[in-house]
């Protein structure tokens, strides 16, 4: 696993809050960085019904939708396995 | 007997999913295929009792999975038990192995598949028009197809299952993007299936088109 990766793990370990949102949006943004997409436009999809995030969220925009939403915050630590 | 097959098309996530259902389910499975406008409750009220087998994509939740623009085609204690008695069915939805799925089983389903959690994967929204050419999606919904695809076989509900479970550890085994590694498991880990797992179908032939659909045009909608 990359260092980068780990670091978003970490970040996506803590409560919902306001600085643990930017913290893991600040972590994603250096793991896109250090992984730029070699597909076209990546977009991360859901099948969720009443969400309060969006069914897709392109990959680049992953770390505006962790600082902005908590829901979102949550469904990315369980997808990495930190909650 | 029939299939009944209903394939959401409006969004990102069904457009790409559907796709994949055209592509590889679709022309092996008799004509009874709700597409976009038509996977609505009343379509699949007249369809799905007469079928063996219900595949849905669509969104979803604990307690209920809908169809076009979300609108709701199975919710718990608001559909009759005769639309799901006897059947295999499989919902490529989020959440609904919580409750839909047990409630499914328990008005007399042969067996339900569905995920405890959301159903996430990543795909390219630039092939949108073809999403069955879309190699990044394929690692995360070419498993649930060869799970689909078992079952048709005539294999049991356990068999396809687990070829789905397998395709997923597989991919993930080789994928390099973390992130895409990361959701293969995640899917991996909220599979459920419940009810009897030796149910099976009767097998369809096996007839793969040579030649992908022609794209498909309609607009979808953006969040």
């Amino acid at each position: 696993m990359t260092k980068e990766f780990e670091e978003l793990k970490e970040a996506l370990r803590r409560a919902p809050t306001p600085s643990a949102r930017k913290a893991a949006a600040e972590a994603m943004k250096r793991y896109l960085a250090a992984h730029p997409a070699k597909k076209s436009k990546p977009t991360l999809v859901s099948l969720g019904y009443k969400k309060t995030y969006p069914h897709a969220v392109p990959v680049d925009r992953i770390p505006d939708e962790l600082e902005r939403n908590s829901e979102f915050f949550d469904l990315m630590g369980r997808i990495v396995k930190e909650k | 007997m029939p299939t009944t097959i209903l394939m959401s098309d409006f969004d990102l996530p069904t457009r790409s999913c559907s796709g994949f259902m055209l592509r590889y389910i679709c022309p092996r499975v008799e004509p009874v295929q709700l597409f976009g406008m038509l996977v609505r409750r009343l379509p699949f009220q007249l369809t799905a009792p007469q079928s063996d087998i219900i595949i849905g994509v669509g969104h979803g939740e604990k307690d209920a999975f809908t169809g076009q623009s979300e609108a709701i085609i199975l919710e718990v204690g608001k559909y009759s038990p005769r639309e799901v008695k006897g059947k295999i069915i499989k919902l490529i939805s989020c959440q609904c192995g919580v409750e839909l799925c047990p409630d499914l089983v328990a008005n007399g389903a042969a067996c339900a598949m569905g995920y405890a959690d959301d159903f996430v994967w990543i795909c390219d929204a630039d092939l949108a028009s073809t999403p069955w050419s879309d190699k990044l999606a394929a690692t995360s919904l070419m498993p649930v197809v060869d799970g689909l695809n078992a079952l048709l076989d005539g294999k049991t509900a356990q068999e396809a299952f687990d070829i789905e479970l397998e395709g997923y550890s597989r991919n993930a085994g080789v994928e390099e993007d973390e992130l895409v590694k990361a959701c293969l498991e995640f899917n991996h880990d909220n599979a459920v299936l419940l009810g009897n797992a030796g149910a099976r179908v009767s097998p369809r032939p096996r007839i793969t088109f040579p030649i992908p659909p022609p794209p498909i045009i309609a607009p979808i909608f953006q969040d």
